[in-house]
């Protein structure tokens, strides 16, 4: 009888791990979804000054915009893909372009409530390109979205506003 | 009386292990964590009608300002600038700063300070010429210009600072100009035709 009582005691002393657990495992999930997300869409880059340009606001649209990173070498990054725009070649450079329009043209996909009544796409790109990439290779971002067959004619770049200047007024 | 009460004691899962790997995928997601960097953007639209055409063909009555920029200097980096010139005025305009000096100048605040100097002085004369023009900025399209190739190399920052003069005084309607793609549309047939084969 005396050893029954003992028993029962130590085991109410004993923490319940349970709720931890699950809450350490619903934190690890959490990290790992937001961490997927945030990630992948922009490239660290050096963006250009501009004391105009608007809040940026994600997915403020019902379309989920893209993002093209352009950085300061001619890399041009957009989802998982990668195209070098610097190369000494105008071949390799023109089959960069193609691919670009390629990836643009598979990502964008055929789903017809993503077009307006004229053909053209309601996805907005954004150019997040670094101040000192070349504007030719901005170009020709813009001509592979202005693609006949991919149609994207929304276009944001992205900038940040000068730190010497607080704003306008 | 002892044995039966350690037995169902060393039956138990040791959770101690799990728990140090779980903080420790916590701390690593945490601090691999990056909140994105940009925070505002500048909104454009293409041309839907002449996105692709080789060369612009607006009808010349337009009241419009032209910025054509380009670039001199190429072959020394530390040299290397971009000089602007408004309309066909004889007045080039020269960008001082490097676009990799910016940010370490703007505590030295020398250059930037040029810069944003010369910029100021664009912007007077381009407010003179929309006055020119009848005043209204939004009945004035601003027209950016960069020919290739000396225009090609011109930094995307130097670009929106001029976008962003036309979008302070209002003048939203503004076209690009000068896009060339690295092959010509011969060249690009040619190739097709012999990866065809």
């Amino acid at each position: 009888m005396n050893a029954n009582r003992i028993m029962a005691d130590t085991d109410d002393a004993k923490m319940n791990m349970t709720p931890m657990i699950d809450m350490t495992f619903l934190l690890v999930v959490f990290f790992m979804l937001t961490i997927d997300l945030s990630q992948k869409e922009f490239f660290p880059v050096d963006l250009p000054f501009a004391t105009e340009g608007v809040e940026d606001k994600e997915d403020e649209g019902e379309v989920r915009r893209f993002v093209i990173n352009l950085a300061g070498d001619g890399h041009v990054y957009f989802k998982s893909y990668e195209f070098d725009l610097a190369s000494e070649d105008p071949g390799e450079q023109d089959d960069a372009i193609q691919a670009l329009q390629d990836a643009l043209r598979e990502v964008h996909g055929k789903d017809p409530s993503l077009r307006e009544k004229d053909g053209a796409s309601k996805v907005p790109v954004m150019i997040h390109g670094d101040w000192g990439a070349k504007w030719k290779y901005v170009q020709w971002i813009m001509q592979a979205c202005a693609h006949p067959d991919i149609k994207i004619y929304k276009l944001q770049f992205a900038v940040k506003r000068p730190p010497d200047k607080k704003s306008k007024n | 009386m002892n044995v039966p009460l350690e037995e169902p004691e060393e039956t138990e899962l040791n959770m101690t292990p799990m728990i140090d790997i779980v903080f420790q995928l916590i701390i690593f997601f945490l601090l691999s964590l990056k909140f994105k960097t940009i925070d505002r953007r500048i909104e454009s639209m293409l041309p839907k009608d002449r996105g692709l055409a080789p060369t612009p063909t607006f009808p010349e009555d337009f009241l419009k300002v032209k910025i054509k920029l380009f670039r001199r200097d190429m072959k020394d980096k530390e040299k290397a600038h971009t000089v602007l010139r408004i309309d066909n005025d004889r007045t080039t305009y020269k960008l001082p700063a490097a676009w990799k000096g910016r940010l370490k100048e703007l505590s030295a605040g020398t250059r930037v300070q040029d810069y944003d100097k010369t910029m100021a002085r664009i912007k007077s004369v381009v407010v003179k010429k929309m006055k020119a023009h009848g005043g209204n900025p939004e009945e004035v399209k601003g027209e950016i210009v960069a020919p290739p190739p000396k225009g090609g190399a011109v930094p995307h920052g130097d670009i929106v600072q001029v976008l962003n003069i036309f979008l302070e005084l209002g003048m939203i309607d503004v076209v690009f100009e000068g896009a060339a793609t690295p092959l010509t549309s011969k060249e690009r047939a040619a190739r097709a035709a012999k990866k065809g084969r």
